[in-house]
């Protein structure tokens, strides 16, 4: 007997009892339903976090910090200069496997042009500090070599700049103007890409934005909780000899920038495989400019993804166990009707035996017609689970869309498929031991 | 080589403790193409031996071989293999199944023995209309009347070409001249060559077939053909 006709057979015992097997489906129907839910949520958050890291430098970029010294050691301390532009210079000469390198001053300036002015932190910076920071040009260009060694009075602006001196002007008009830093002029030569999550760029392609902008304004918050790209949006950079030239106080020792402590040196590794290797590069490189003394180190993304993985596994493992349960009782569920329809059935079966089905025939009836439900039940658990995600995006709109992958629908009704075949197991071995005699005689 | 061969065949029920012997030791040949009554007063075996005869059921003790197979050695598969294809079994009570339509009920030992869906509708069909049911083909049981379900029965008794028909009472739950009309049907399946074993109450019947065996507590008492002895057998046979 071959399975299409188990699966005919299944299918017309099914529908010949919609509201009991309906019934029996809904313990699976709501496990595939929060199946499919959490994997949503989840896989739209891990996607915005993705991109989120990425923007922020990803996996590539290392920072290099400063580190407590051990308190034998606090005699040597004042013998290290600490981070300075020299290391910058050092690890470019000396870890061929860095292929960026970031140094940046940063100070906090006002921002102004004739009729309105920001405060910002405008950060002096070389050209490499587009591709450590993952910046990306919206109009204009970025800063060159040539700003750097002349100290020329030029900046780059981020969007949320632009929107607050220019209202409503395009990137591509605010080339060329003048901005004012604490009084001193500086060209405008680019602006940088606007960077906005999911639900912001969404809000501003419905034509939402406004009404987002307005709730917002009525909370008495700034932004809805935290924009992780606020800082990014707001940046100026200027070149970095400008800004040392310009904005230096009376700290520095020398009229070198060489020995000006930075701010932030971070530098971006060509290649991922070479990771370690490329950290060694540069632990050596700055053993020699910090004088052997051990007060540096470098800050990775890698603890941050960890993080986040841990964090997106755990919400994954409460969403799969309540989906679990779900499934099993659900399973327990199909278990139970189809012994109640064994029971119903016993004469059909010996009226089937009597006729020539095998006993193996009628197990894979059984067994199939529980799939059959379990399916079912996983195909309206689909839906349901993709309703249910809408409505939470329709009611509590979180940072991030949810995302149902067509892994995540397959595997749900994996899920749902096994939990049906498990389930009619038992149900089915009962029904195929009947005694064939005792079956038709059964009333 | 006869179709049937039972040796010393002994079917023993145990309820509570009591062991009833239902079939005592009973021998029995028929050959290809007989057509055969069973009599015999209620409870003296008739049923259990066609439940032996007809694969449903295996025996105690004893040799049995139907249709070539050895029935004493036989798998639970190899038994409904010989039910699918080598028999055709009509019961008193119809036994059909009151979801499927006339030619679905006959399709369902066409699917076992593993028909493509198309020969396996034109097949029912064919052996509906034999049994002159065309007009009631997508009929439910419920919807037909006693002589027709038997019909449909019997159809589906047919519908895999067995050598060989069985009929435990087949007619024992139909008025008389329906009755009639159903063994009709089964004369015509002998005129035809088929061979046909009947188990009934009827001695009208008994007289129609060719061999008739009374069964009494278990065991063949005697044979007769009733064409040669007809009054004595319509005595015994009707108690
Ligand atoms: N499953 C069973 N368990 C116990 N005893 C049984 C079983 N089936 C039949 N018997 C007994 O075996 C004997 C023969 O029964 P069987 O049904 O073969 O009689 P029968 O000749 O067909 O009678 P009837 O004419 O009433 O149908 C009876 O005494 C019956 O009680
Ligand atoms: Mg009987």
């Amino acid at each position: 007997m071959n399975l299409f006709i188990s699966f005919e057979t299944g299918l017309r015992e099914i529908l010949s009892h919609k509201f009991r097997s309906f019934l029996s489906m809904l313990g699976i129907v709501l496990g595939v339903a929060s199946l499919v839910a959490t994997m949503a949520l989840t896989g739209g958050m891990e996607r915005g976090m993705r991109a989120f890291m990425e923007q922020m430098g990803g996996l590539e970029m290392v920072n290099i910090v400063d580190k407590e010294i051990s308190s034998d050691l606090l005699d040597f301390w004042n013998l290290s200069p600490g981070r300075t532009l020299q290391d910058a210079h050092v690890i470019k000469a000396a870890a061929p496997l860095v292929s960026h390198v970031s140094p940046q001053i940063a100070f906090g300036l006002s921002a102004s042009t004739a009729d309105d002015s920001l405060r910002v932190r405008a950060a002096g910076v070389w050209p490499d500090y587009l591709a450590v920071a993952k910046h990306e040009i919206e109009a204009g260009r970025f800063l060159t070599d040539l700003d750097v060694d002349k100290g020329l009075r030029t900046a780059v602006i981020g969007a949320a700049v632009v929107d607050h001196l220019w209202p409503h002007w395009s990137p591509q008009a605010v080339i060329g103007q003048t901005i004012h830093l604490n009084d001193t002029p500086f060209t405008v030569v680019g602006v940088f890409k606007r960077y906005e999550r999911d639900r912001d760029r969404l809000a501003r392609e419905r034509g939402t934005a406004q009404a987002v902008e307005e709730r917002r304004a009525r909370r008495g918050g700034r932004g809805g909780g935290w924009d992780p790209f606020r800082t990014k949006n707001e940046a100026v950079a200027i070149p970095l000899t400008t800004m040392f030239y310009e904005f230096r106080s009376g700290a520095f020792p020398d009229d070198s920038a060489d020995t000006v402590r930075l701010e932030n040196l971070s530098v971006r590794v060509g290649n991922l495989d070479h990771f370690e290797a490329a950290l060694n590069e540069m632990r050596q490189a700055l053993d020699i400019t910090h004088r052997g003394v051990d007060d540096f180190g470098f800050d990775t993304r890698e603890d941050w993804f960890d993080q986040m993985e841990q964090r997106m596994n755990a919400t994954r493992t409460s969403g799969g166990l309540i989906a679990a349960i779900a499934l099993i009782v659900g399973g327990i569920g199909i278990t139970n009707i189809m012994l109640a329809s064994i029971t119903e059935r016993v004469r059909e079966i010996g009226i089937r035996r009597a006729v020539g089905a095998r006993a193996r025939d009628i197990f894979f009836q059984i067994v199939i017609e529980s799939v059959i439900i379990a399916l079912m039940g996983g195909v309206l658990g689909i839906l349901v689970g993709v309703g249910l995600v809408q409505l939470i995006t329709l009611i509590a709109p979180g940072d991030n869309e949810p995302l149902i992958s067509s892994f995540s629908v397959l595997l749900s009704v994996t899920f749902a498929a096994v939990a049906g075949l498990v389930s009619g197991i038992y149900p089915a071995l009962q029904a195929s031991r009947l005694d064939p005699i005792q079956a038709l005689r059964y009333e | 080589m006869p179709l049937v061969h039972l040796q010393d065949v002994r079917k023993t029920y145990v309820l509570g403790g009591q062991e009833i012997h239902a079939l005592a030791g009973v021998d029995l040949s028929i050959e290809e193409g007989e057509f055969v009554a069973i009599i015999g007063p209620s409870g003296s075996g008739k049923s259990t031996l066609m439940h032996l005869l007809g694969c449903l059921d295996t025996p105690t003790s004893g040799k049995m071989e139907i249709c070539g197979h050895d029935l004493s050695s036989a798998s639970s598969d190899e038994l409904s293999g010989v039910r699918n294809r080598e028999i055709g079994f009509v019961f008193q009570s119809f036994n059909l199944l009151p979801r499927l339509n006339v030619v679905e009920n006959v399709e369902v030992p066409l699917i076992y023995s593993g028909m493509a869906a198309r020969e396996r509708r034109e097949r029912a069909e064919a052996v509906v209309r034999r049994v002159g049911l065309e007009a009631r083909m997508r009929n439910r049981p419920t919807q037909l009347s006693g002589g027709q379900c038997q019909r449909v029965a019997i159809a589906r008794a047919l519908v895999n070409n067995p050598r060989i028909v069985f009929g435990d009472e087949p007619t024992g739950n139909l008025d008389s001249h329906t009755g009639e009309l159903i063994l009709g049907i089964f004369a015509e399946l002998h005129q035809a060559g088929r061979t046909v074993v009947l188990v009934t109450h009827d001695p009208e019947i008994a007289a129609v077939t060719h061999r008739v065996i009374e069964i009494r507590d278990g065991r063949v008492r005697r044979e007769y053909d009733p064409r040669t002895a007809p009054p004595d057998a319509a005595k015994i046979a009707g108690h």
